[in-house]
């Protein structure tokens, strides 16, 4: 664990029964970063942020989270962390403010000004059963940041949310952020990884597939644009011009359809040919590689296929490999 | 405030908001006991230890407060918050690994307390509450017996799987204890074989250990000795296992 690293897991393994979940895991969630933790369904992401909060007694491998031991100090690591549970409720009778009440520890921030923040200030009084379900993640969320905590987990956050809360609780990771909180984010929504995550860690059955910044993951596993426009009768030499060029996969031509295949950098450079031959195309558009498609790649184990469809032998017209 | 006092405080509010509480633990052992007490007359005969039997009711139906506390409303409590999560939110939010068994059997014997007085203030007018004879044994007999009942209580909502389960098997228990130990007939009037059954529950070594005492019938030091024993046992399993 270096000075910088809130959170060090090394080796981590957990079993029910005889089936591994979490299988020799390495992870590190550096200091004031969000980090994303993704992955498929059964990838083992639940069970490792379970084990670092102290809920789950680890088979075996070493955690260590703000210091502290989550299996022998788990009770002085929480009072410095805040959590989001992917599973779980409150009574249905407590009330929205006495929940706030419960849960406050003696540095807690003013809860009032948390209602207020995530819309739930006029629903003070009423039961958590009486609250929608986007209402109970925004709850949860505030008890999650009450005690000013230096880590947060937030397990499948934004889950149930419609896009406007969902806007607002991104707006508040991103302060907390800004105040050097240090965030946990599980999430399947490769949007809000994006929107929200330093880094991205992807898990596939109990380990960790790939990590990296978002841009660093789209550039290694759906490295693949495509540039569309219409141009009747094109020269030929502007179609021999953009097959050659670098990072250019393919150039296809349905009628007066042009789809140029290649890297990000095909894009640049295709606008280039094509302002030199005095002409950018009205309905030209580009496609872009999302992280989306780079986590298909990755999960489904096709690099190169994502975000773009096929490109066949049979479908081009010319291009380099 | 600490922990375990937020933890009481909202686990108070949250009992008198659930109409289980109210119904079985409130209501229940009141209305029965009004019922009960009245269909054997006020004479005392020596089915009922030549005492007066509404007198007899009054005494005994003070454990089936404590008893429907026990085996019903908590098992329910405590499962259902086992079963939705609440638990590990305890759990994930810090609270202290002993804060929220301790809290419950606060809560548990607050309630029961609460319940009791409630019994007797309503018994009061009615058939009058008769005298104590052995007051310190009726109210060691009422405390150990509300600490194992709220424990067993405790226990039983750690070890069944979900709410609907714990309610089930709860009222399992709790109707032939009832019966057979504290709200039903009278031991003499029982067939020898009822009374074989009868004689070792938990409940009717509860309800020997404060009546004979309060009635003057005799000491019940057994049953007294036994209901310790439930306390001390019942507690230490519980606390363990409703440990965060």
């Amino acid at each position: 664990m270096t000075k910088s690293d809130v959170v060090t897991v090394r080796g981590l393994r957990k079993a029910y029964r005889d089936r591994v979940v979490v299988d020799g895991l390495d992870l590190d969630v550096h200091a004031g970063e969000i980090l994303g933790l993704t992955g498929a369904n059964g990838a083992g992401k639940t069970t490792t942020v379970e084990c670092i909060q102290g809920l789950r007694r680890p088979d075996s491998g070493t955690l260590s989270v703000l210091g502290f031991d989550p299996v022998t100090q788990a009770a002085r690591m929480r009072r410095l962390l805040g959590s989001q549970l992917q599973d779980s409720a409150l009574p249905d009778r407590l009330r929205v403010a006495e929940a706030v009440e419960l849960f406050a520890q003696h540095q807690a921030r003013h809860g009032d000004e948390l209602l207020m923040r995530f819309g739930l200030a006029a629903r003070r009084k009423s039961a958590f059963s009486s609250l929608s379900g986007g209402e109970r993640q925004r709850l949860f969320l505030v008890l999650a940041l009450l005690n000013q905590p230096r880590l947060v987990i937030l397990d499948e956050l934004t889950q149930g949310l419609d896009p406007a809360a969902r806007r607002n609780v991104w707006d508040a990771i991103r302060q907390l952020h800004a105040d050097g909180t240090t965030v946990l984010l599980v999430t399947h929504e490769m949007v809000e990884a994006e929107a929200l995550c330093d880094r991205i860690v992807v898990m596939r059955d109990g380990g960790v597939l790939d990590s990296g910044t978002p841009a660093e993951l789209v550039a290694r596993h759906a490295n693949v644009a495509m540039v569309h426009f219409t141009w009747p009768d094109p020269p030929a030499a502007l179609l021999e011009e953009l097959k050659v060029l670098s990072g250019v996969r393919g150039v296809k031509r349905s009628a007066a359809r042009i789809t140029v295949v290649g890297s990000r950098a095909t894009i640049a450079h295709v606008g280039a040919v094509l302002v030199r031959y005095g002409s950018v195309p009205a309905d030209l558009d580009v496609q872009v590689p999302s992280l989306d498609d780079a986590m298909l790649t990755l999960l489904n184990g096709a690099p190169g296929q994502a975000g773009t469809a096929p490109v066949t032998d049979g479908q081009l017209i010319g291009g380099r490999r | 405030m600490n922990a375990m006092g937020r933890l009481v405080k909202a686990e108070m509010k949250l009992m008198v908001r659930d109409p289980l509480v109210l119904t079985f633990v409130f209501v229940f052992p009141i209305v029965t006991m009004l019922i009960i007490g009245g269909a054997f007359g006020t004479t005392p005969t020596p089915a009922f230890e030549n005492t007066n039997p509404s007198h007899w009711y009054v005494a005994s139906y003070l454990t089936v407060t404590i008893a429907a506390g026990g085996l019903v409303m908590l098992p329910v409590h405590l499962a259902s918050y086992r079963e939705r999560g609440v638990l590990r939110r305890f759990t994930a939010a810090g609270f202290p690994r002993w804060s929220f068994a301790i809290a419950q059997l606060i809560v548990g014997l607050i309630t029961v307390t609460a319940a009791c007085a409630l019994l007797l203030a309503v018994a009061a007018p009615v058939y009058g509450i008769p005298p104590v004879h052995g007051a310190w044994r009726v109210v060691a007999a009422l405390v150990l017996g509300a600490v194992a009942f709220v424990s067993i209580g405790v226990l039983l909502g750690t070890l069944l799987p979900s709410a609907r389960s714990a309610q089930a098997v709860g009222l399992l228990i709790f109707f032939p204890s009832f019966l057979l130990g504290a709200g039903g007939p009278p031991p003499h009037v029982m067939g020898h074989m009822v009374k074989a059954v009868a004689g070792p529950l938990p409940l009717t070594q509860l309800t020997d250990a404060v009546r004979d005492p309060w009635l003057g019938i005799g000491h019940a030091t057994g049953s007294l000795l036994v209901v310790a024993a439930m306390a001390v046992a019942a507690t230490a399993i519980a606390a363990r296992r409703a440990a965060l």
